[in-house]
């Protein structure tokens, strides 16, 4: 336990001590933290607006005129079992028929009252949970009993769908590179770090400390470096998120109704990717950094 | 207590550092290594420290043959020997006081045992006053004192000196030299690296000549003009001895008062070793009083 403290404490006064690179490996950590953060936060504003897009982009099922309450009934719930249907909105003939009448003139209302009878067929609004599967549940529906016909935007369904896949991977491809780029740096940060070091380790090394010993206030100074740059960077995407969101929605206004995601919604999961990240980055990183300096030359005779 | 039982190191097929050394030193006894640049005086010394391994042939120190040693015994061996560098190695962040505890924080020591000892060590150097300073405001001779504190933190049996008086004055090497006779005296097995004959020459111990890796010579100091007469280049660093004990000549009294003060001291300070409750009980009486007064700003 006096070690454990002992080492802790080591860690600690290392950090101290060595301001510089201390501030230059945060800072180095932090900088790429933060890009993989706004990527992030870029991908999920951009996986949130394509899925409101697909909200709208629905299956219409009009039922036949002559069938009975109870079988448009169970046409919705016949609707509601097929795979990938998220929701089956029953849109009757009466309401549909009063809205549209409100939305229309003078003239054409006149018109329509004119002929004593609602035209249009009840129907089912059908919006489908994954837009890859949008075509088959559409001919799944086009095959049930009752149904007049089928209203859908199947190429619309398509290119959102590819969009979408499309930004998964160039979003992922882009936060998986950063964050290589940041193990990079980093480690070439700590190997510094290290090598400012050597004096340090070389005297432990002659004294007989063991090489646990000697690592261990290394990784707890990495970790620490982790943490802190992990809390840094959480805490400077919520701010530039943030002042994203109050200084340019008005830009978002003008390409219609695009709503930010909540940062909260997403604080701690990023918070906790980062923090994890650092922390690892920096254990890794130094005890694979101080592996050249802890290494035991093995005896081999070598023959004349 | 040390054995190099015909040892050669190779760094390459060109580079032959030792060749075909035998050499036996036993518990106790004060050996200068002495050699010029090349003469694979480093070598030896990695190879005791186990930083290097030999290419043939075999090191056994204190019973444990350093070839088949196994990597987690390598710190349990370096434990056994205190280093003393050319350029000190001191933590220049930390005091002289954390310098030397440094030695024993990292082996584990109870910070207990480190308050007790290490005032006691920088006493025994002269250093007490100095325990808060750091290593850039203290002189070479001071720092090297530092040095040899932290070599003598974890008990250790055998003091290897690289070159301690490399980077010091003549005189202060001297009394450097007295400091590690005075811990031979009281038990401590000294190797002291150097190529300094000169030096060498005022203190009457045995002398290993390392040249071009091959041991030419090894004796008393009075043999050694004699033993080396004949062997070229050997005879240069022969003859380099008589030349040398001018330099140092201004010193000729020094290895008497250096006897007559091992006498008044070793008994209060080294009876029953370092470690000993003498240690807080007793009164500590400061065996570098001579490197004391000699080492005051002396850089």
């Amino acid at each position: 336990m006096t070690k454990l403290r002992y080492l802790t404490k080591e860690g600690f006064r290392s950090l101290r001590v060595n301001k510089l690179m201390t501030v230059a490996s945060i800072t180095v950590l932090f900088s790429c933290l933060l890009l993989v953060g706004v990527a992030f936060m870029l991908l999920v504003n951009i996986e949130s607006f394509i899925g409101n897009i697909e909200q709208e982009n629905v299956i219409m099922v009009y039922a036949k005129t002559d069938i009975s309450a109870y079988d448009y009934f169970r046409m919705g719930a016949q609707i509601s079992a097929i795979d990938y249907v998220e929701q089956a909105e029953a849109v009757e003939k009466g309401p549909a028929y009063e809205k549209i009448l409100s939305e229309m003139d003078d003239t054409m209302r006149g018109y329509l009252e004119s002929l004593n009878e609602n035209p249009l067929p009840d129907a089912y609004r059908v919006t489908v949970s994954d837009m890859t599967h949008f075509n088959e549940v559409a001919d799944k529906v086009k095959t049930l009993e009752n149904v007049l016909r089928v209203h859908e935007n199947s190429s619309l369904a398509r290119q959102l769908s590819a969009v979408r896949n499309a930004v998964q991977y160039i979003s992922l491809g882009i936060i998986a590179l950063l964050l290589i780029v940041s193990l990079f740096i980093i480690s070439n940060t700590i190997k510094i770090t290290m090598f400012s070091r050597r004096l340090e380790i070389s005297i432990m090394k002659s004294v007989g400390a063991t090489n646990s010993f000697i690592r261990w206030p290394f990784m707890v100074e990495g970790m620490i470096i982790g943490i802190i740059a992990g809390i840094l960077a959480t805490g400077a995407v919520w701010g530039l998120y943030e002042l994203v969101m109050s200084r340019f929605s008005y830009v978002f206004n003008t390409f219609g109704e695009i709503q930010l995601v909540d940062f909260i919604t997403y604080a701690p999961y990023l918070a906790a990717i980062f923090i994890l990240v650092g922390l690892f980055t920096g254990l890794f990183g130094s005890s694979t950094s101080i592996r050249k300096y802890l290494k035991e030359r093995k005896f081999v005779e070598i023959d004349d | 207590m040390i054995q190099f039982k015909n040892v050669t190191k190779r760094y390459d097929k060109n580079t032959v550092a030792l060749n075909d050394v035998n050499i036996d030193i036993d518990k106790g006894e004060f050996v200068f290594v002495v050699g010029s640049s090349g003469a694979g005086k480093s070598t030896f010394l990695k190879l005791m420290m186990r930083e290097e391994v030999p290419s043939s042939g075999t090191i056994v120190i204190d019973g444990v043959n350093l070839n088949k040693i196994k990597k987690r015994n390598i710190p349990k061996l370096r434990r056994k020997l205190g280093v003393v560098f050319q350029d000190f190695r001191l933590i220049p962040t930390m005091t002289v006081f954390d310098n030397v505890a440094f030695a024993m924080r990292v082996i584990g020591t109870k910070e207990k045992k480190i308050r007790r000892r290490v005032p006691y060590l920088l006493s025994l150097m002269g250093l007490s006053e100095k325990s808060r300073n750091y290593p850039r405001e203290l002189s070479g001779g001071e720092q090297q004192r530092v040095a040899l504190a932290r070599a003598l933190a974890n008990d250790a049996e055998i003091i290897i000196a690289d070159e301690p008086t490399g980077n010091v004055d003549p005189q202060m090497s001297y009394e450097i030299v007295d400091l590690l006779m005075r811990l031979n005296e009281a038990g401590t097995t000294v190797i002291m690296v150097t190529h300094e004959h000169s030096l060498v020459r005022c203190f009457d111990k045995r002398v290993v000549i390392l040249d071009r890796g091959s041991v030419v010579s090894d004796g008393e100091l009075n043999t050694l003009e004699q033993a080396t007469s004949h062997i070229n280049p050997a005879s240069e660093i022969a003859s380099d001895y008589s030349k040398g004990a001018e330099d140092y000549s201004v010193y000729s009294r020094a290895p008497e008062s250096a006897d007559n003060m091992a006498e008044e001291v070793t008994e209060v300070v080294f009876e029953g070793g370092f470690d000993t409750p003498a240690e807080e009980g007793s009164e500590i009486v400061d065996i570098s009083s001579g490197a004391q007064d000699g080492g005051e700003n002396v850089d």
